[in-house]
């Protein structure tokens, strides 16, 4: 088990799990030989808000790095999600269907979105942020988001 | 000692701010002064913050039905807090994943999406208020 980065903004805290990369929208993957699972991060799903919906393309979708392979519907906002790597969906977490709430529970954990079998790794993985990388964009994007308040 | 039965409690959350909260509010008003008055009655949260002590007594001898905006649960909470026992819990996000075309928006005013929502949750309250007013009856007769 990972001990999880940590910070407190406000009167909100986050978590960053180190074992994943992430993109700028707050995607995160942890990779395992040619599979990776996908999710959301702590920060993006408590800036979202409460998940009302959730649908991910269906295993067998061919995805291309920044394609969109997720939306999501909260009470707050619609937003779409762009996929961190290039590769084929295998497994979407049958858990969402009935509960997607699962993703603001355990958002590095029971809540990942789907499984992909990764096609460019080693093309991919250098664009996204590493833990520590992300862990500081989210500190600032958050500390910004309490002074706009 | 009275023979009127004791109304059923319905105590929604007070989000304020909130699309959310706002649902919860509108459809108790629905079910209190339109659809089931003489069954029903409101306490505002906040008397039970403030531990309003009449409406500490009317909870501890009433049923009591909640509605929460958001999973912070902050209506179920206070009435378990106040000495209550919440009969039936309703919250909004699970109504609406049940009505989907109703996406809620809107604070002071709801949208047309959001008084649907509101009604349809109200009609949920109403079904569930029938079936304790019916259980009463029925211990009452018997």
């Amino acid at each position: 088990m990972s001990t999880f980065l940590e910070t407190t903004v406000d009167k909100f805290t986050f978590h960053v799990d180190p074992t994943c990369f992430f993109n700028s929208e707050g995607v995160w993957i942890r990779a395992e030989g040619d599979r990776a699972r996908l999710g959301l991060s702590d920060f993006l799903q408590q800036r979202s808000g409460d998940i009302a919906f959730v649908e991910v393309k269906p295993a067998g979708t061919i995805l291309s790095f920044g394609e969109e392979f997720s939306s999501i519907e909260t009470i707050k906002v619609d937003i779409a999600l762009s996929s961190p790597v290039s590769g084929r969906v295998v497994l979407v977490n049958p858990a969402l269907e009935n509960t997607p709430e699962v993703i603001n529970q355990d958002p590095f954990g029971e809540g990942w979105l789907c499984e992909i079998e990764l096609r460019n790794w080693d093309t991919d993985q250098p664009r996204l942020l590493n833990a520590a990388a992300y862990f500081e964009k989210m500190k600032r994007e958050a500390e910004e988001e309490v002074k706009r308040k | 000692m009275s023979d009127t039965p004791q109304k059923i409690v319905i105590v929604p959350c007070s989000g304020i701010g909130k699309s959310y909260g706002t649902v919860s509010r509108v459809a108790a008003y629905q079910v209190t002064e339109e659809d089931r008055p003489d069954q029903t009655q409101l306490i505002p949260l906040a008397l039970l913050v403030m531990g309003d002590e009449d409406s500490r007594k009317i909870l501890a001898e009433s049923q009591a039905i909640t509605i929460d905006g958001c999973k912070l649960a902050c209506a179920k909470k206070m009435v378990q807090q106040s000495g209550g026992q919440v009969a039936k819990e309703f919250a909004v996000l699970d109504v609406f994943r049940r009505y989907r075309d109703f996406k809620p928006q809107g604070i002071a005013e709801l949208n047309e999406s959001g008084e649907k929502l509101a009604d349809a949750l109200a009609k949920e309250i109403d079904a569930v208020v029938d079936e304790f007013s019916a259980r009463e009856e029925g211990s009452t007769h018997a």
